[in-house]
């Protein structure tokens, strides 16, 4: 029990910093974080627009695949799936930080995630929305997976295979995207409450109102928030876990070298929560500029994170080093073939090495607290890990299926312009929905800040439990 | 039988349009088996089918070319269009709306016939099938056979008759040539010229012979691109006269090829690989090949040994081998001290085979070889046994290469008015140097028949379309002289004339019609009269063969000296590199360029597409500084060409193989710009290959669209062979023991045994020569498409049965093994878990299905196959189908659609059907054969029922070189292969 | 400051939720029960034929076997459509002057065919096979209906997957002896027992099987 921040002048030399600098009143809260909101400035006009612009390449890439056909990516036989698994597994994996940051956190009363977790939960939305666009433009006949993949009582008398793991994909990805979505607003309704009550024009106030829900901040709103809240947050707690874990299947379930490994649901959570703290300092970090958050988003956040990385990423090497191991261990010649020759000497070599070297030895820095708290490398990182682990996506799929079995049937993967515009375009499009976000909701959660504010003035909770 | 009547033909939009003349009738068997039974099924009547759009054919095909958009017909686009259902006027007498019936008939290629039988559905030929009966093909088809469908519903062929760009009615055409005639007549034609198609055919000579009666003075000449000049000539000098030489391989069994491809190519090869294939399984019986050739070839890559040498080598070599025979006097050392050891080696082996060994020569080496091999089998008392002669089949009509050339002599000194060409595209083919082009423009009447319009007939002022064999009357001969009657499957799809027709007019009989001219003729020739011709004619029809016309075995008598003499003629000499032209797998000598099967077949041995890479060994590129596809510039005699190189393993030093066919400048969309043309380095003298070739490494880069980008088994067993000895003393059976036999796995193997039918399939590699027959009758039987060679090049070939060609040892002279893959049929498939929503599952009989209909194309199945054999239809690869193209389509079989898997069913369209056919009868199915097994020559691929003990399916998994593909994976496949076995010589080893 | 909405509002936004939810539900349930209507089905459509031939005239009051004119039915796939041809061997003796066979005579003389309209249809990649099905004594009433009460024929039967698969599954009640394959009137035995004892009969007697794999049909 550290003593609370208010004696923060002759501090105990073992005490971390506040998690809120300063003694900030609730109005002056209020201020800092809807400021945005309220004035936006022009940087935000500028980045929209290239966004949309990005986006425009999405609609391009998807119309274009629609109209000709899976012919237009660079797929062939082997490699039957390319960019478009990639994307997917990249985007769901992204969208894991946020979950993690509100649910798992909260449960385990880690007051630090206050300031972040809406901003997380925003992404892992966002994140969720891109990967839900491939398993379904991916196939060859859309129009027809649309439904087939449902199992309902049709009139050709059958169902879906619940054998495949593409199924289970089907209900993991959904319920994660629909749970993360409720959670999200359920956190955003004081916030928007609060919107409504300091927003100037009319129009505003009814937009905001309406989606209060008629929030009044009464003692019972509270009571009735906090218990959804919880209950939401251990719903999602296991979908944390579950949701990569299935996608990990659909290789893992498979018999193809390089797919068929039983370390892939742990190896592929962790990578997930690697790439998904990358994109939220990412993101953060300039946020945290622009909009003068250092305050509530201080140091320590920054430096808790780029520790989850650390672990995460000793995870993911683990990982890599079993794969190894069990591909020499286990003595098949196809499985050595693939992991001692195609991917060290093959012609997807430098991918498997740029993937080594983001996910493994980048977060490595991290021991170093010098790295952990400067705010460049902290970026430069965050981008690093999230380069390397789209590579590592690339590896298992692309270098996995290019030399499998039969030498006569290998091949080459080359992506082609659509393949490029519908990755671009995703990125785009992310990127969109998030500066919407910015611009429209408070990014952090005000309500909470206010909470955790008044609990360290008045020494409860004090500066938190340790990340 | 009905007298003379009108009958449509269907024009290319799919309107009847009436056209008099040509009657017919035919003679059909209900099945195979019946035909087997020697039963001869009755006369019909002329493909009436052909007159109306039939049912089946637009409820099948129309609509499945349109499959997306029906399956869409779900939310929103209401309710699909109502179809219409056409029937018959009058119904025809034998046909029945999808019933399947099969009529021999042949398909002659440069003058030699195989025995077809034609599967036709609703009136329309849907599969090609080799005929039983026909001695030359014993019911095998080869590549070419299968293909020559896909040209007769070519919408691009040549149609109606043109003179000088105007059109011409039949009639008015037979008009025009009466006054042509009578003009000639003066001075005995001595200004009319004929410009031939090799052929056989009795008919044929017989209206020639009346021709000449007529134009005492008028020229015959006969050419085509790939002549036997030099076999004719060998044999001339080895007997003082031409004969035709067959080898008899049961009885052999060490077997020498001098650069002959005779387990490929045309005229007898599938007897013979059917003959050959026969000994390749270890045991007494086993022969023995060896091969001396400069670039691999089918033949070569099934050799025990295989002597890889410029072609120009080749003499020197057979005269070694001659001389340590003692059929040449005089032995002289070779240079290369290991030649020479092979050369006596050769020559001992053969010595200990008396009588029971064959010395070939191919048609691409001089007359002296030729002579010599005739000489060395006579020394061997090969003749009689495993080498038989007769007289030349071909008659009047061999091609010489100096017709072209003497042809040219008349035109240039106005002795030719009116010149018929029916002979093959000479403007495109003739020998550098000879501008035909410009010479025919000058003839006043050169009259062009052809199946297409191509750089000849821009030449002529006459363009007379010439009707598809299988849609004419006519007769053929095979090598070894039997007749078979050509019989017409449909009436011509567009307005064309026969070559019977043709010549016919000449005589002013051009309107009795071909038919007529056949039956007069083989009535003449039989001396019967009425019902008795009648029934023996319908016998002929029915079986596909005319009894009793094979020519009978003649014995030359060999003149020692004259080879000798021959013999002595020194190897070309000179300067640089050499330069070998051979005909081309896929499009021969070229005429078939226009067929895109062929063209994207991929080449037996470096399994390239759409393309004629210039062949070279490694060592040689290394020396001349040129990497694998890059663009280079070939040079010979001040004529050059630019040519993609590409290494091929195992093609001799110092030598550039390039084959002929392709870089056409016309034809049609599939052939245009395809490749190089090699005829450009091709001059009379050195028709095959000659030395002085010069190669300048040049900038560009050419990417390959190949099937196979890698050629090494990476230590795997996948395409297993042994050698005869180690295997004679059990080696490697334990070796295979470890490849078959059930694997341990956690759910109990799934019993088929109480079902009526296990399918199973055994692929033989000891057989297999890699000839690609199975590769087209697949596509052919499945309506797989086609995808042009950039798709190729991107890994989207669509073949569901594809044979792999792995090489092993040094790359300079490697050993090779091809291997036959089509979907393996898994009894626990990785496919199918895989699949979300049930597109592919397994039968109860094991078939591993696959269902389009229900396919999302989530393409997870193909990256869980481990053999990789499911073809994904990424784009939507017919587009716009031309009416007279949906024709083709089998209507047991569904087309598919973009975005749909799709994969080898085992032809499950033809079990269905046998399966049918057989309960209605209330019987169980007694004979079902795959499009694959059916075609292949060498009786490599055979399927059937593995819980029928005595099937030879079932006794070929238990045989001793059985082997499972990817066994430890525990896939427990149905398709499983037979190792293959090498029978070196411990001499040579 | 005043407060931003009435309370009415509550209903609204109440309501709102409900039509939304209602709405998707509604949507979705509609379009699934669409192909399950008669209407979705084409059951009972009147189609209109070039000629307007009865069946019920020529089943009831002529008295002809279905196979007189659908000869192939027992044979092949398709149960087979009469030439003009044939239609004349009648007709070219009664009612030969008749103006509604009019069209008839026409595509005879002229030699052009009667394009009649396809009532039942089977996706083209559905192979359905009549003479297996005859063989096994599946009668023509079990899928066309009682064509001899039909003025035109109409679809009576939904022709879906789940319908055939219903059969396939268990064909034996829909089994009939042979001689009675094309009989309108057939009737299986009303008592129970006797109705289960044929059906096990004719199982045994034609060797009928339950065949759903999906190469049956799908190829």
């Amino acid at each position: 029990m550290t003593p609370p921040a208010a004696s923060a002048v002759h501090r105990d030399p073992l005490a971390e910093t506040p998690l809120i600098l300063g003694h900030p009143s609730d109005l002056q809260v209020n201020d800092a974080l809807l400021k945005p909101i309220l004035d936006p400035n022009r940087g935000w006009k500028v980045l929209a627009g290239l966004a949309a612009a990005g986006t425009g390449l999405l609609v391009l890439g998807i119309t274009v695949t629609l109209a000709r056909g899976i012919g237009m990516w660079g797929n062939n036989q082997p490699v039957g799936w390319g960019y478009g698994i990639i994307n997917f597994v990249w985007w769901i994996g992204i969208g894991h930080a946020g979950t993690l940051i509100s649910a798992i956190l909260l449960l385990f009363q880690q007051k630090w995630r206050t300031s972040i977790n809406r901003f997380a939960e925003a992404m892992t939305i966002f994140a969720v929305m891109q990967a839900g666009l491939f398993p379904l433009i991916h196939t060859g006949r859309p129009w027809l997976a649309i439904y087939w993949l449902f199992p309902y009582p049709n009139t050709m008398g059958i169902w879906p295979n619940f054998k495949s793991p593409l199924i289970w994909d089907v209900f993991a990805v959904s319920t994660y995207f629909t749970i993360s979505l409720l959670f999200w607003f359920i956190g955003l309704i004081p916030d928007l409450a609060a919107l409504r009550d300091s927003a100037t024009s009319r129009v505003q106030r009814m937009a905001y109102g309406v989606f209060a829900l008629g929030w009044r901040g009464s003692a019972r709103h509270w009571h009735h928030y906090k218990i959804a809240y919880l209950i939401l947050a251990a719903l999602s707690t296991p979908l944390v876990l579950s949701v990569h874990s299935i996608v990990s299947f659909d290789f893992a379930v498979s018999q193809l070298p390089g797919w068929h490994t039983t370390i892939f649901p742990p190896y592929f959570v962790a990578g997930a929560v690697l790439s998904g703290f990358a994109m939220v300092l990412t993101l953060m970090i300039p946020t945290r500029k622009a909009f003068r958050f250092e305050n509530l988003v201080t140091e320590r956040h920054l430096e808790n994170m780029a520790k989850v990385m650390l672990v995460t990423s000793m995870i993911v090497s683990y990982g890599y080093l079993l794969e190894n191991f069990m591909a020499w261990y286990g003595g098949s010649a196809y499985e050595a073939h693939l992991f001692f020759k195609t991917r060290l000497t093959g012609p997807y070599a430098p991918i498997y090495f740029m993937m080594i070297a983001f996910n493994v030895l980048v977060p490595q820095t991290f021991w170093w607290k010098r790295a952990r708290t400067s705010l460049t490398w902290l970026f430069i990182a965050s981008i690093l890990v999230n380069v390397g682990m789209w590579a590592e996506r690339f590896v298992i799929i692309v270098v996995s299926l290019h030399r499998d079995f039969l030498p006569s049937s290998w091949g080459m993967f080359f992506p082609t312009w659509v393949d490029w515009s519908i990755y671009i375009g995703t990125i785009s499009f992310f990127s969109l929905l998030f500066l919407l976000f910015l611009r429209f909701v408070p990014s952090v959660a005000i309500s909470e800040v206010k909470e955790l504010n008044h609990e360290m003035r008045h020494g409860q909770a004090g500066t938190g439990g340790h990340a | 039988m009905p007298s003379m009547k009108t009958l449509p033909i269907l024009q290319d939009h799919g309107q009847p349009q009436r056209l008099s003349g040509k009657p017919g009738q035919r003679s059909l068997w209900q099945s195979i088996q019946e035909l087997e039974g020697r039963s001869s099924g009755r006369a019909g009547e002329f493909a009436a089918g052909a007159a109306e759009v039939p049912p089946e054919l637009s409820r099948r095909s129309f609509l499945q070319i349109l499959g997306a958009s029906a399956a869409l017909a779900g939310l929103g686009a209401c309710q699909p269009p109502r179809e219409k259902i056409v029937p018959y006027v009058k119904d025809p007498k034998e046909d029945r709306p999808g019933k399947r019936f099969h009529y021999a008939t042949a398909l002659a290629l440069d003058g030699y016939a195989t025995g077809l039988v034609l599967a036709a559905s609703d009136g329309r030929p849907v599969k090609v099938e080799g005929n039983p009966l026909h001695p030359t093909n014993q019911g095998a088809s080869s590549a070419w056979d299968q293909a020559a469908l896909l040209d007769l519903y070519d919408p691009q062929r040549a149609k109606g008759i043109w003179r000088r760009g105007q059109p011409l009615s039949w009639r008015g055409f037979l008009a025009e040539v009466q006054k042509l005639a009578r003009a000639h007549d003066a001075d005995g034609g001595a200004k009319l010229a004929f410009l031939v198609a090799p052929d056989a055919s009795p008919l044929l000579a017989e209206l020639r012979r009346r021709l000449s009666t007529r134009f005492p003075r008028a020229r015959f000449l006969a050419w085509a691109p790939a002549t036997a000049d030099h076999a004719a000539e060998g044999a001339r000098i080895a007997f003082g006269r031409p004969v035709d030489m067959h080898l008899r391989l049961d009885p052999a069994r060490v077997l020498l090829s001098l650069d002959a491809d005779f387990l490929a190519g045309h005229g007898e090869s599938l007897r013979l690989t059917r003959e050959f294939a026969r000994h390749r399984e270890p045991g007494a019986e086993m022969n023995r090949l060896y091969v001396a050739e400069a670039a691999m070839t089918v033949t070569g890559a099934a050799a025990d040994h295989r002597l890889r040498m410029r072609p120009s080598e080749v003499a020197g070599f057979a005269r070694a081998v001659a001389a340590h025979l003692g059929a040449l006097p005089g032995a002289e050392a070779l240079e290369d001290p290991a030649r020479d050891r092979a050369a006596r080696v050769v020559a001992a082996d053969l010595a200990r085979n008396r009588g029971r060994s064959v010395v070939t020569a191919g048609e691409r080496q001089p007359a002296a070889v030729h002579a010599l091999a005739h000489a060395m089998n006579a020394a061997l008392g090969n003749v009689g046994t495993t080498v038989v002669y007769t007289k030349p089949v071909l008659g009047d009509a061999t091609p010489t290469a100096a017709a072209l050339a003497e042809l040219a002599k008349a035109i240039q000194a106005g002795q030719v008015d009116t010149l018929v060409v029916t002979a093959w595209n000479p403007v495109y083919a003739a020998p550098a140097g000879l501008d035909l082009g410009a010479l025919l423009a000058k003839v006043p009447n050169a009259i062009y028949h052809s199946l297409r319009d191509d750089e000849t007939s821009r030449r002529c002022s006459w363009r007379v379309a010439a009707s598809h064999p299988f849609e004419s009357w006519g007769d053929a001969r095979a090598r070894d002289g039997s007749v078979s009657l050509v019989q017409p499957v449909i009436a011509p799809l567009y307005e064309s004339v026969n070559a019977a027709d043709l010549f016919a007019a000449f005589l002013e009989q051009g309107d009795k019609g071909a038919f007529q001219h056949l039956r007069d003729y083989w009535q003449a020739r039989s001396g019967l009269q009425g019902q008795a011709f009648q029934a023996r004619w319908e016998g002929w029809l029915t079986r596909g063969l005319v009894p009793g016309t094979a020519e009978p075995a003649d014995g030359p008598a060999l003149n020692a000296a004259a080879v000798a003499a021959a013999a002595r003629s020194p190897a070309p000499k000179g300067e640089g590199l050499e330069l070998a032209l051979a005909p081309s797998y896929g499009v021969f000598d070229g005429r078939f360029a226009t067929n895109a099967w062929l063209q994207e077949l991929p080449d037996p041995i470096t399994k390239v597409t759409w393309d004629n890479p210039a062949y070279l060994s490694e060592a040689t590129a290394r020396r001349l500084g040129l990497a694998d596809g890059q663009v280079a510039t070939l040079t010979l005699q001040g004529r050059s060409v630019q040519a993609p190189v590409a290494v091929m393993p195992g093609h001799a030093d110092d030598c550039v193989t390039l084959a002929l066919g392709y870089g056409r400048s016309d034809g049609s969309a599939t052939s245009k710009g395809v490749g190089v043309d090699a005829y450009e380095l091709r001059t009379a003298p050195d028709a095959w290959f000659a030395v002085g070739l010069g190669v300048a490494p040049g900038k560009g880069k050419h990417k390959f669209a190949v099937t196979q980008g890698h050629l090494s088994m990476e230590g795997r067993p996948l395409a297993l062979d042994f050698d005869a000895q180690e295997w004679a003393h059990g080696h490697g059976g334990h070796e295979l023991e470890a490849q078959r036999g059930p694997v341990p796995s956690a759910q109990p193997p799934v019993d088929y045994s109480k079902e009526d039918y296990k399918w199973g399939m055994s692929v033989d590699l000891s057989r297999c020569t890699g000839c690609n027959a199975c590769v087209v009758a697949c596509q052919e039987e499945n309506n797989i498409p086609v995808v042009g060679a950039e798709q190729v090049a991107k890994g989207r070939n669509m073949a569901w049965l594809r044979i792999d060609r792995y090489f092993a040892g040094p790359a300079a002279d490697p050993q090779t093994v091809g291997q036959p893959v089509m979907c393996q049929h898994c009894e626990t498939a990785p496919c199918e878990y895989v699949c979300p929503v049930n597109a592919t599952v397994h039968s109860p009989e094991g078939l591993n299905e696959m269902v389009y209909n229900r396919c999302v194309g989530t393409r997870y199945c193909s990256n869980n196959c481990p053999y990789k054999v499911r073809r994904f239809n990424f784009l939507d690869w017919r587009g716009e189908v031309p009416a007279v193209q949906t024709m083709l389509f089998n209507p047991d079989v569904t087309v598919r659609s973009r975005g749909v898997m799709e994969k080898c069913t085992y032809c499950v369209q033809r079990i269905e059907r046998a399966r049918i056919d057989a309960r209605v009868a209330g019987k169980k199915i007694e004979f079902v054969q795959s499009a694959c097994q059916q075609a292949c020559p060498a009786e490599a691929i055979v399927f059937g029922n593995l819980n029928d003990k005595a099937s030879k399916v079932a006794r070929l998994q238990e045989d001793a070189r059985r082997y499972d593909l990817l066994h430890d994976l525990g896939t427990r496949p149905r398709t499983t292969y037979l190792a293959r076995i090498r029978n070196p010589n411990p001499d040579l080893a | 400051m005043s407060a931003l909405f009435s309370p009415r509002w509550n209903f609204l936004s109440r309501l709102s939720l409900v039509v939304v939810a209602a709405g998707a539900v509604g949507t979705l349930v509609a379009l699934w029960g669409y192909w399950r209507t008669p209407y979705g089905e084409r059951l009972q459509e009147e189609v209109v034929q070039p000629v307007m031939f009865d069946h019920r005239h020529h089943v009831v009051d002529d008295l002809v076997d279905c196979r007189y004119c659908h000869f192939n039915v027992e044979r092949g796939a398709s149960a087979g459509i009469p030439s003009t041809e044939m239609c004349l061997n009648c007709h070219s003796q009664i009612w030969n002057k008749s103006p509604k066979l009019e069209k008839v005579r026409e595509s005879y003389f002229i030699g052009t065919p009667i394009e009649w309209v396809r009532v039942h249809q089977v996706p083209a990649f559905a192979y359905f096979n009549h003479s297996i099905h005859v063989a096994k004594g599946i009668g023509c009433v079990t899928c066309h209906g009682r064509v001899d009460k039909m003025p035109a024929v109409t679809k009576v039967a939904s022709l879906t997957m789940s319908w055939c698969l219903e059969c396939h599954r268990n064909p034996a009640p829909n089994l009939r002896p042979a001689d009675q394959i094309t009989s309108m009137a057939w009737e299986p035995p009303s008592d129970p027992a006797a109705r289960a004892a044929l059906a096990a009969e004719l199982m045994k007697k034609n060797d009928v099987q339950s065949r759903v794999s999906c190469t049956t049909c799908h190829r």
